[in-house]
């Protein structure tokens, strides 16, 4: 009975973890986050490419600590149905567990006991159930599937031992899944009909006001959410050379320079410049197609002397 | 008669970016580019108002950071810089597209704007919060405040001395420069855990903000939906956002901004032009940036067509017609449902509003003129003065939540920045045994303790977290992180063996020199 108890957590420990490792996959497939806020978000941000030669400052080779120095295990919510653990457990711990157990703890498997602790103080025995996530030696975090929102959970980090007895090595506090819907419990005071409530509901998340059923109705929003494809819409230059597998883009511009008295007044196409200290000026034109005649004239200070050069140029593009 | 309530807010923020080690720094030119594209045309925009005496009333988080950085000598000086570098190539740019006349009236548009830029700048005397804060005085605009570095709480709840300490730290730095108390707040992120609002309660602060699902999955159900707020045990009130009006604005499908002639965002001459031509105006390295002066329109699934600002105009001014009009159906509809003035809460991020949608200011304030002028279904409130009429509301529990990817917390917990967290809370705790051994103390320990506690305070930033999150250009956000953490980790260690090196210290102090005022002790 014991036995297959054991093959049957075992079990379950192994589907957690492929449940585990399929979305972290996800999550390296996923598009940068889609949601219009981020979107904004993102281009408050925006950096065309690394600062190289700011981000290659000293600081970064140094490194961060290796650990704090005690052994915890922390345990914080990401949503309604996942959470993530963290955890640090010191040399001198695991010499005294190698100590304790000599040749048992090298066969023992590592393992996150993840307990459903909803509406009670834990003393360790009390919880509602529990479930094994079997991990290795060298991790010394996890994404944790609970499946069940609204409920209170708190993990050990131990040793299970070949014969089935369980080692806490070191608890964590207590984290709440959110609810993935609306409560259950009414306020007498404030009192509101289920078709009202829903209506309400869906009205809330923008989806109208048709009395739909509630249930699904948050995992809805959030696949709209995600599918939506945001402001993407509104296009990047990088984005549509993506969707253009190669492209072109020609312009042309005009400069026009030349050099004249250091005091002598200019104007070009009728419009007067500015002279450098030494008398020479540049000026750059987009050009677009069609023919473009520039008088560039050149009065001395005195008024008395003018000299008028008028380049003409043709573009045409093909 | 009016039947319901519009509620719009503004959640203005930037990260803590300041480095006077270097000349130039292109991280910077976030809080550059906001200033003349958002705040400044904000400013001009409650100006007009004001003027025209149109009655309006808009909520707008300004984030302790950013107020910091707004009112800090040297980015004032680089602004100065920035803008007059952007007038120097807009003349440059009026002279260029002489003989194209579809962009050199955009480039005359340009020229005219940053030169405004720099007159108001120059006429709040280089500190935009003056502004801001004329108009809350005013009784315009109702500022609230924000995480002290934008932490994002709910992964912060493990070590609360650190939500009190963002919390604590930005109402401080509020009352200092607003002579007054912040009335509520707006979590970072949205991000709210049950039992939070207790920091805030003992902060003096009166309301917050969820997502929609932060009070549509509150316990007990919420019998008017998001259209009312409920009180936390604690009393104060969390008021929850409306989708319908958010998605008009925000979504790719509805949503306004993408309006094919509105102006493109990503067609910018940085990118656009001929790189000698362009290289003062980019970043000394040599990396094309965006300047700010962009001419196209975002035109469809076609070649991109040159921006015509005064369609656009009429475009933003329908859109806001349209806008109203949905919100009074919306009112109407909810006033016989709920047999109660619902409130709509809409807000967004400041930086959408002219940074992004480029027309988008024009169009909030075209909002304001007609909410103003052309009816009276709805009229426009800020939380507090909805919380003086109607204070009774029922009492619930919100639920966790965000406004982030997915609503909960997984933008700032996955893969790519998971690992910071177990730093980040190992230094929280090292500050909360800091403070406990020394409860009082001075000279260069205390200068040293407070200097740790920005320190972390710095590298709790949510942005660091959400770049990272994104997967793109996140060494910044990376070394930021760590050098905060680095340099905590040191002055820790530094205080633990009383060995705090002076000159260290004052370059540190020079460089993080945000909340001069902080008193470290608050991290308890």
């Amino acid at each position: 009975m014991a036995l297959l108890k054991a093959i049957k957590n075992k079990l379950g420990a192994l589907l957690k973890k492929e449940q585990r490792i399929k979305p972290s996959m996800d999550r390296q497939k996923k598009e940068i986050p889609g949601t219009p806020e981020s979107v904004v978000e993102q281009a408050k941000f925006y950096t065309p490419a690394p600062p190289v030669a700011q981000a290659a400052g000293k600081s970064v080779s140094e490194d961060l600590p290796w650990g704090y120095g005690r052994d915890k295990i922390v345990l914080q919510v990401r949503d309604p149905w996942w959470m993530h653990a963290y955890w640090e457990v010191s040399e001198q711990t695991f010499g005294r567990l190698k100590a304790e157990l000599g040749d048992e703890f090298y066969r023992a498997r590592r393992v996150l006991r993840v307990y459903d602790v909803s509406q009670v103080v834990f003393n360790g025995s009390n919880a509602h159930r529990f479930f094994d996530i079997h991990i290795n030696e060298y991790a010394n975090s996890w994404y944790i599937d609970a499946g069940s929102p609204g409920r209170s959970w708190c993990v050990d980090l131990g040793l299970l031992l070949s014969n089935g007895k369980f080692i806490t090595i070191v608890r964590s506090n207590t984290g709440s899944t959110p609810l993935a819907g609306p409560s259950w419990i009414t306020d007498e005071e404030w009192m509101i009909p289920d078709d009202m409530f829903n209506r309400l509901y869906g009205l809330g998340f923008g989806l109208g006001s048709s009395p739909v059923k509630v249930k699904g109705l948050w995992e809805e929003r959030l696949k709209r959410e995600i599918t939506s494809g945001a402001l993407s819409s509104l296009s990047s230059p990088v984005r549509a050379a993506e969707a253009r597998s190669f492209w072109l883009t020609v312009n042309t511009e005009l400069i026009v320079y030349g050099a004249t008295e250091l005091n002598a007044k200019v104007t070009v196409q009728g419009k007067s410049i500015k002279l450098r200290p030494d008398g020479t000026f540049t000026l750059r034109f987009a050009l677009p197609d069609g023919k473009q005649v520039i008088p560039v004239k050149a009065s001395s200070s005195d008024g008395q002397e003018e000299r008028t050069i008028t380049p003409i140029v043709t573009r045409e593009t093909r | 008669m009016n039947k319901g309530y519009l509620c719009l807010v503004l959640h203005t923020h930037l990260p803590f970016v300041r480095h006077p080690e270097h000349e130039d720094f292109l991280e910077e030119d976030w809080l550059y580019e906001a200033i003349t594209e958002t705040y400044i045309p904000l400013i001009l925009a409650f100006e007009r108002l004001s003027n025209d005496n149109v009655n309006f009333r808009l909520t707008m988080s300004l984030t302790p950071t950013l107020l910091s950085m707004l009112s800090d000598p040297l980015l004032q000086d680089r602004y100065l810089r920035h803008i007059n570098k952007l007038i120097e190539l807009a003349h440059k740019e009026v002279e260029r597209t002489r003989w194209m006349p579809e962009f050199h009236h955009l480039a005359n548009m340009y020229l005219t704007g940053f030169y405004e830029s720099r007159n108001v700048f120059e006429r709040y005397q280089r500190n935009l919060v003056n502004a801001f804060k004329a108009f809350q005085d005013a009784g315009k605009i109702e500022i609230i405040t924000c995480g002290a570095t934008h932490g994002y709480f709910p992964l912060m709840d493990v070590v609360r001395p650190s939500v009190k300490a963002q919390v604590k730290v930005a109402v401080n730095q509020y009352e200092k420069i607003f002579a007054r108390k912040p009335a509520g707040i707006w979590l970072p992120e949205c991000g709210y855990n049950p039992g939070q609002d207790e920091i805030l309660k003992e902060a003096g602060l009166r309301y917050f903000f969820t997502d929609s699902h932060g009070v549509l999955h509150a316990t007990p159900r919420p019998k008017y939906g998001v259209f009312a707020p409920v009180y936390c045990k604690s009393g104060v009130a969390c008021f929850a956002r409306d989708l319908e009006s958010s998605k008009q604005v925000w979504s790719s499908i509805e949503g306004y901004p993408g309006d094919y002639y509105y102006r493109e965002f990503y067609r910018d001459i940085g990118f656009d032009l001929d790189y000698d031509y362009i290289r003062p105006y980019i970043h000394p390295a040599g990396t094309r940036i965006n300047t700010g002066i962009k001419y196209y329109r975002i035109t469809g699934n076609h070649e991109k067509q040159p921006y015509i600002p005064h369609i656009a105009r009429e475009h933003a001014a329908s859109h806001a017609g349209n806008f109203m009009f949905n919100r009074q159906r919306q009112v109407e509809y909810l006033y016989d449902f709920l047999n109660k003035k619902p409130l709509i809460i809409s807000p967004y991020d400041a930086e959408l509003f002219g940074h992004w949608w480029y027309e988008g200011v024009q169009w909030l304030e075209f909002l304001i003129r007609k909410v103003a002028f052309d009816q009276d279904t709805i009229s426009m409130t800020t939380p507090s003065e909805y919380l003086e009429q109607n204070p009774r509301n029922q009492v619930a529990t919100p639920s966790m939540s965000s406004w982030g990817w997915k609503g909960y917390s997984e933008m700032w917990l996955q893969g790519q920045n998971d690992w910071f967290y177990r730093h980040l809370h190992g230094s929280s705790e090292r500050m909360t045994e800091l403070v406990k051994v020394f409860p009082e103390t001075g000279g260069l320990i205390k200068r040293a303790l407070n200097q740790a506690l920005r320190e972390l305070l710095l590298a709790q930033s949510s942005d660091w977290a959400f770049i990272m999150g994104t997967g793109t250009h996140t060494s910044y956000a990376i070394k930021r992180t760590k050098d905060h953490l680095l340099r905590f980790t040191r002055l820790y260690e530094d205080i633990k063996s009383n060995s705090v090196d002076e000159n260290w210290l004052s370059d540190i102090e020079y460089k993080d020199n945000i909340f001069p005022e902080i008193d470290y002790r608050v991290h308890q």
